[in-house]
């Protein structure tokens, strides 16, 4: 009887406990990767913030691209000048020669005119010769009438021949003289000509020598205005970084040498408006001893020209441990 | 700030470089996470299945199926049968085990008896591992707690010897710890809820085996009379 009331007493099998035990084990498996994927998308956010140092990293990429056109530009400039200037001079030599040319032809053209008014005066004298030939034949006629006449007319004739052979050796003679003179005047004056053609040249070459001069002195005059900048951006660099330095409290005992880079974004008056760390050097002590030292030393030392501040606006700083 | 973004902030890394009594919170934490998940659909797969067996039985009951017949299904099918069935089975069990002309009083007294013991087994079987859940969703938060408190006196003391504090040396040791406490809060959860919940299925399911066992007296003790005639 006993044993029949226990029958009816066997505990009855428990349902799916195994699928149960699955299911508890699933859901452990779904949390923790709901965990993982949290904390990934934790790691992921930084790199979000990275994006966001992304911003501003293409900010200071173009600083360094603005640093670097910077410089070369002078150079540039530099190169420019000395090739420019070197162009520009040979168009207006070879154009200004050529110029020149056309000048002087004209002006060779002109004295001709000149010329042939001296060789009218040539004719005219020339022209009194037969004229006093004319009574020689005169002076013959009677010397047939009188023989003695005559012997005396020939030999004044004979002197007047030879004085006229004398006086037409003398005219070629002039003439010749005079040749010569005016030659001599045609070269003068082609001389003349060419010394003032040079005279121009070399005056043009004078100005085109000051041109260049003066050009070169423009650009050592901005070449030294930009070092004095360039000089002064670098000189209240390194009083930022020696300021910043000065509060830095090191943390000791680190090996090695770390490296540790900030992008420091300032306002206008030194003022710091953002620090970032860039690259860390592996030390979070060293780094956020690094980072209160910037934060510290606000307001950083600024040039008092406000047009050099854009070269201050995102700063990159970086520190060595052992320096 | 920043500094901690270079650290490995994975969770693993952070389980793993957590101190030894704050990782033994944890695998205890993770335990009874396991066990009240496993005890929560046990007991969600026994109360839909017990609650299923009631309703197919009660139709079978009220139907006007001969007793008999459903006796003799009971009894061949005892180890999958329902609580419900179970009760029947006890309560007519000792209904027919009585000879005519005995004590009805008597009788109806021991039916009523035998089927308060099966009730109660039954009640035993389907509250079973209750406790359990109250218990991981009442401790385990504090467990959670005492781990996170631990890794964050940890923390602090071993900031005691840096001159230069920062939160970057605080916070891994803090964000290690407070794993400690979202585990604990992760086994809490689940397991207040899926108590509360079942405590009331067990109520609803006790209030109809009660209603069915007067039911089932009332119609035994009206064959009482025929038996004895």
């Amino acid at each position: 009887m006993i044993a029949a009331d226990r029958i009816y007493n066997v505990p009855s099998k428990e349902p799916r406990s195994l699928l149960a035990g699955v299911l508890a084990l699933l859901v452990h498996i779904v949390f923790i990767a709901v965990l993982i994927f949290g904390f990934n998308w934790k790691d992921e956010h930084p790199e979000s913030m990275i994006v966001d140092i992304w911003q501003n990293l293409p900010q200071p990429v173009p600083q360094p691209a603005i640093k670097q056109t910077a410089p070369p530009a002078p150079p540039e400039q530099q190169s420019r000048p000395v090739s420019e200037p070197k162009p520009e001079p040979r168009p207006k030599a070879e154009s200004k020669p050529q110029q020149p040319k056309p000048a002087p032809t004209p002006i060779q053209a002109s004295p001709p005119p000149p010329k042939k008014p001296e060789i009218e005066i040539k004719d005219k004298v020339e022209k009194p010769k037969p004229v006093q030939k004319e009574p020689q034949p005169d002076l013959e006629a009677q010397r047939k009438k009188a023989q003695e006449q005559e012997a005396r007319e020939k030999a004044e004739a004979d002197r007047l021949l030879r004085e006229q052979e004398e006086q037409k050796k003398r005219e070629l003679e002039a003439q010749k003289k005079r040749e010569q003179e005016e030659q001599r005047k045609r070269e003068m004056e082609a001389q003349k000509k060419r010394e003032q053609e040079e005279q121009k040249k070399r005056e043009i070459e004078a100005q085109q020598k000051r041109e260049q001069e003066e050009k070169a002195r423009l650009e050592a005059q901005q070449a030294a205005a930009r070092a004095q900048v360039a000089s002064e951006i670098g000189k209240y660099k390194a009083m930022i970084l020696a300021k910043i330095k000065s509060r830095i409290v090191m943390p000791p005992d680190l090996p090695g040498n770390p490296v540790t880079e900030f992008n420091v974004t300032l306002l206008p008056g030194g003022d710091i408006l953002d620090v970032r760390l860039r690259k860390s050097s592996g030390y979070p002590a060293f780094d956020s001893a690094v980072e209160r030292a910037i934060l510290l030393s606000k307001p950083l030392p600024l040039p008092p020209d406000p047009a050099l501040f854009n070269e201050f606006r995102n700063l990159h700083v970086t520190v060595h441990y052992l320096e | 700030m920043n500094a901690t973004v270079t650290q490995d902030l994975s969770l693993f890394h952070l389980i793993s470089s957590a101190s030894v009594f704050v990782q033994l919170v944890m695998l205890a934490l993770l335990l009874a996470s396991l066990m009240s998940w496993w005890y929560i659909f046990r007991k969600w797969f026994l109360l839909r299945e017990a609650v299923k067996q009631s309703d197919e039985f009660e139709d079978n009951f009220w139907r006007g199926a001969d007793l008999n017949v459903l006796y003799q299904r009971a009894i061949g099918s005892r180890y999958t049968s329902s609580s419900m069935e179970r009760i029947f089975v006890a309560g007519f069990g000792e209904f027919s085990k009585h000879k005519p002309g005995a004590n009805a009083d008597m009788m109806m007294d021991s039916i009523r008896r035998a089927m308060q013991a099966t009730y109660q087994r039954e009640m035993d079987r389907l509250e079973s591992h209750l406790p359990f859940l109250a218990t991981v969703g009442s401790v385990s938060p504090y467990i959670g707690l005492l781990g996170t408190v631990w890794g964050i006196m940890n923390s602090f003391r071993s900031l005691s010897s840096i001159t230069q504090a920062t939160i970057a040396h605080v916070a891994p040791g803090i964000a290690e710890a407070l794993i400690a406490t979202a585990m604990g809060l992760f086994a809490a959860i689940p397991a207040v809820i899926a108590y509360n919940r079942y405590v009331s299925d067990t109520e609803k399911l006790a209030t109809r085996f009660e209603s069915f066992m007067e039911e089932l007296s009332n119609v035994l003790q009206r064959r009482v009379p025929t038996n004895q005639e």
